[in-house]
């Protein structure tokens, strides 16, 4: 009996194993810009951010669901769910309106101070209530669980849900910011010097050679994980004088399909997480010992580096024009000497 | 303690006596793990608020001395999950032990034949496929389509397994266990598949299927509670059939039960409860596993003490589970419970090597 009972219990275990085995994929790439499903939000913020919409509340705006939703009054207490939503909102000169942040916020240094209400990922909605926000500003796609947000709003709490999936988004979501905020101008400005910086990059580059250029995301068991067909990471690749690899919609790219597309550049966005993989010779190693990749354009030219900066290229803030211009100097070293 | 009741014939049980203080405490460590799970969270309310809070509205006396928010906390937050953690901890161990008792297995717990499969598959396809329910029904219900499916797959599994089971000399145990399993195994592959093209939803899918008490609030409470505890009843009432069973189907039909007729209803109404907890919180491991032998371990076997032991003893540990999963940062409460099963089921898995069962 006891041997038969015992096998009656592996679908679960399977089952329960494969939620693990998603639960690490799942958030081991967070980063990973994917989906390319159209966003209302770019087109209207970044129409208003350009204009300088005219101050008066109520305001409505329309979030990255497509939800519309009207803000009362100017809000002085701001709950940011994600990195990059804090970024914007301290960009526009409102750090000192955020009452909850997450624990993975570093940027700027003055946001240590602010309580966690995201820890490890999961959103603490018994701190969100706490401090008694006006405002919350979560992330799509998941990266705040749907779950969570209808929750919040049945709490009661005023949430927009920001998910910029390009440059031009992320535009838009500041313009969109900037209004809720009552400060379209300041908005308007930093869109602006992001233009700016955007087109000085670009004509660097210009006219340079593509390398076809792999970002390594993550990479675990013959599978790599970089950006997405279609996704905003490819996109800033493109920008950055390269020619994206890209995997499916997720980023996921197998072994086979990595052959295949034999990138002449690799870089390592691992290395910013990873110690071991710091230098140029330790990365190289490492990746050459990996099946197949031996055979890889890069790996026989030695194109392969650790590249630091991962966070600002992906993390879609203000800043993610220093990540383009960091891809820019990682890709193209000669425009910039 | 245990000889004693090894000494003495199953069907006379615990004395009243005895019973009464089993149960009392059991009551008591209830109201201990409530107030604990009402004035322990992570964000600044004071306890001695929780308790005000708690009392202004439902005694409504006492003046506010809070905020808005510390009211919000206690009474949307942290109570909703507490009487979801007793309702769902209380079923889940009730049903373990019917199902030990029904199955005369010790492995059996509440979803061994289709109930986490069944659920499983209905609340991930309504992530992935919103569309499935429509949403005025969901809105009429006030609650998701995941928590409608889910209830619905869980308790339309259990169902289909027993149809598959069923011959014409009745349900055998075995061929019961063994529907269970394949019927499982195919719906378990639905949810693998559902989950490889999930995409960006994976995240939904896979918090979901490590079930949490976070999304407890009333108007999910409102649907299933009245549903588990009109299984509790016709559930406690049955405990002579239960007691019966145990001495197996040959002398349970010797003492006059109508062994398949009853073996029908307690497999409904234990998938009745399990799956209306697991609309509630998704599948949480354990409890119903472990709150009924440990009991039986330190009272007996007599399903008149048994089953409500179940559900007081299985209520506490879940709420004391889910406080100890919210404090740590919102684990799922399902690593709780097994963090807390596991060993005692190792130690139980050993004990059983050295002294024969029964």
């Amino acid at each position: 009996m006891a041997p038969r009972t015992l096998r009656l219990r592996a679908p679960l275990v399977a089952v329960a194993l494969l939620a693990l085995a998603a639960t690490a994929c799942a958030t081991a790439r967070p980063t990973a810009p994917a989906s390319d499903s159209p966003d209302p939000v770019a087109a209207s913020g970044l129409a208003s951010a350009s204009e300088a919409a005219p101050s008066g509340y109520p305001v409505t705006v329309t979030d990255a669901r497509g939800t519309d939703v009207t803000i009362p009054a100017a809000p002085d207490r701001i709950v940011s769910l994600a990195p990059s939503n804090t970024e914007i909102v301290c960009a526009l000169d409102a750090c000192d309106r955020l009452v909850g942040v997450t624990d993975f916020d570093d940027y700027p240094p003055e946001v240590a101070d602010v309580p966690d209400v995201v820890v490890s990922a999961q959103v603490d909605v018994e701190r969100v209530v706490d401090a008694r926000p006006d405002l919350v500003l979560a992330a799509g796609n998941e990266l705040t669980p749907s779950s969570v947000i209808a929750q919040l709003e049945d709490l009661g709490l005023t949430v927009v849900v920001l998910y910029p999936e390009s440059l031009d988004e992320v535009e838009g979501d500041i313009g969109l910011i900037g209004r809720i905020l009552d400060e379209a101008d300041a908005a308007a400005s930093l869109v602006d010097g992001m233009r700016q910086r955007v087109a000085e990059l670009t004509a660097a580059v210009d006219g340079l050679d593509r390398p076809r250029t792999l970002y390594e995301v993550y990479y675990a068991e013959g599978v790599t994980y970089t950006a997405g067909a279609g996704s905003f990471l490819a996109s800033l690749i493109e920008l950055a004088g390269g020619e994206p690899v890209t995997g499916d919609a997720q980023g996921t790219l197998p072994a086979e399909q990595l052959v295949t597309s034999d990138p002449e550049l690799v870089l390592l966005g691992t290395a910013s997480y990873d110690p071991s993989l710091a230098t140029p010779a330790a990365a190289l190693e490492a990746v050459a010992s990996r099946p197949g990749w031996s055979t890889l354009s890069a790996v026989r030219d030695g194109a392969v580096l650790p590249y630091l900066d991962d966070i600002v290229t992906t993390r879609p803030g203000p800043r993610i024009v220093d990540g383009l211009e960091a891809l820019a100097r990682a890709i193209h070293p000669e425009a910039f000497e | 303690m245990r000889a004693t009741v090894a000494t003495r014939p199953l069907i006379l049980g615990p004395t009243l006596g005895r019973s009464t203080l089993v149960l009392a405490a059991g009551s008591v460590l209830l109201v201990a793990a409530a107030g604990i799970g009402l004035a322990a969270g992570t964000s600044g309310v004071a306890p001695g608020d929780a308790l005000a809070i708690l009392l202004h509205r439902l005694l409504g006396i006492g003046s506010v001395t809070w905020p808005a928010s510390a009211e919000t906390i206690v009474w949307e937050l942290r109570l909703p999950r507490i009487v979801a953690g007793m309702v769902v901890g209380a079923g889940l161990a009730s049903s373990g032990a019917v199902f030990q008792a029904l199955l005369r297995n010790p492995m059996a717990d509440p979803y061994l034949i289709g109930t986490a499969a069944g659920a499983s598959l209905g609340a991930v396809a309504a992530l992935l496929l919103p569309a499935l329910l429509p949403v005025a029904v969901t809105a009429w219900l006030g609650i998701g389509a995941v928590q409608v499916l889910a209830f619905v797959g869980g308790l339309a599994t259990v169902l289909m397994v027993f149809a598959v089971a069923r011959g014409r000399a009745g349900t055998p145990v075995v061929t019961l266990l063994l529907a269970g399993y394949a019927v499982s195994s195919l719906l378990s592959a639905g949810v693998a598949l559902l989950m490889f093209v999930a995409g960006d939803r994976l995240a939904a899918v896979v918090s979901w299927l490590l079930g949490s008490l976070g999304g407890a609030s009333w108007p999910r409470l409102a649907l299933a509670a009245p549903l588990i505890g009109v299984s509790f009843v016709l559930l406690l009432v049955r405990w002579r059939s239960l007691n019966a069973l145990l001495l197996g189907e040959a002398q349970a039909a010797a003492l006059g039960v109508d062994v398949e007729r009853e073996k029908r209803r307690l497999t409904a109404l234990a998938a009745l409860a399990t799956s209306a907890g697991v609309a509630i919180s998704g599948t949480i491991g354990f409890v119903g596993l472990v709150v009924p032998h440990l009991l039986r371990l330190a009272f007996g076997p007599d399903h008149r003490l048994l089953l409500p032991a179940s559900m007081l003893y299985g209520a506490v540990l879940l709420v004391l589970a889910d406080t100890g999963a919210r404090l740590a940062g919102g684990i799922p409460v399902g690593i709780v419970t097994a963090l807390i099963g596991a060993p005692f089921f190792i130690w139980l898995l050993r004990r059983s090597l050295v002294v024969p069962r029964g």
